[in-house]
């Protein structure tokens, strides 16, 4: 397998405990830079949904006058989905129920700042 | 807004794909450059130039992708620097259409794409629920009368005319332009 600049960033995040895949995505296309999912992942619909989930959020809240977001979470029946992003990228993590969300969110802001 | 049809087994498929990507405009149109749809558009001689361009840019990209590749290029995408283009062919049983797209920041490459795969398979339930594909015959009759299919297509879409009760128009053989 060819490693980019973001395997390290994505083995980080997919070791984590119910990750179920995490993708390195751009807002502007929506489109998949790198990732790791599992397979039944349709990984390009998440791509496209999760960056134009995570451009609402971030005009949603420089529009509060909130400035940037740091961490979106997104609580669906049968797991998370996480976001953080700096510039153009964004890290989406796809995590089950019984994923350690806090422990996630603390590796994902750790790994965020290798996004560049 | 509203999508604008000429042929009623397409309004659903891309009223609902321009509804879900946000795209600003749509079209979609047979190979040959005659329109099946719209969304977006005011004007009738945009259509017909955007329609003309369209067919044009899908078979050079398509041969492009031939000589290259050995098989067509599947879409095209151009990033402009406010709004971006997207051109892809969506296979039914009533033979290929071809997709234009533009949008903005409204919308995003990965969204385009994600509903342009559902558009083609909401085209191709729908091309099989609708009336048989065209036989051979008429196929080799839309193009000795190409331009009075294009015009009769422009006239339905901006109102200037209403298929009779078995798809035909009488309309005249060129349209003003809007």
């Amino acid at each position: 397998m060819s490693t980019t600049q973001f395997t390290g960033l994505i083995s980080a995040l997919t070791r984590q405990r119910g990750v179920l895949g995490c993708l390195v995505v751009s807002e502007r296309d929506g489109i998949i830079v790198d990732a790791d999912v599992q397979a039944g992942v349709d990984a390009a619909a998440v791509a496209a949904l999760a960056a134009a989930l995570y451009r609402r959020a971030r005009l949603c809240s420089e529009a509060a006058g909130l400035s940037r977001v740091s961490f979106l979470q997104l609580e669906s029946e049968r797991g998370h989905i996480c976001a953080a992003g700096r510039d153009d990228l964004v890290a989406v993590v796809i995590a089950e129920t019984g994923a350690p969300v806090a422990q996630l969110r603390t590796v994902i802001l750790q790994s965020v700042d290798s996004l560049v | 807004m509203r999508a604008r049809v000429s042929e009623q087994w397409v309004e659903a498929p891309l009223q609902n794909f321009a509804d879900q990507s946000r795209v600003t405009f749509a079209l979609l149109l047979q190979p040959s450059g005659q329109v099946l749809g719209q969304f977006g558009f005011t004007r009738a001689m945009d259509v017909m130039a955007a329609c003309s361009l369209a067919a044009a840019i899908n078979v050079t990209a398509a041969q492009l992708g031939r000589e290259l590749e050995g098989s067509p290029f599947r879409e095209m995408h151009h990033a402009g620097r406010e709004r971006e283009l997207f051109i892809a062919e969506a296979p039914t049983a009533r033979g290929p259409l071809v997709l234009l797209a533009a949008f903005d920041g409204e919308s995003s490459l990965g969204l385009v794409r994600l509903y342009f795969r559902e558009l083609c398979a909401a085209l191709a339930n729908a091309a099989s629920a609708a009336d048989p594909a065209p036989s051979e015959a008429d196929r080799v009759d839309l193009g000795e009368n190409l331009e009075r299919d294009l015009n009769r297509s422009l006239a339905i879409l901006f109102g200037r005319a209403r298929p009779d009760s078995e798809g035909m128009l009488s309309v005249p053989p060129s349209i003003p332009p809007a």
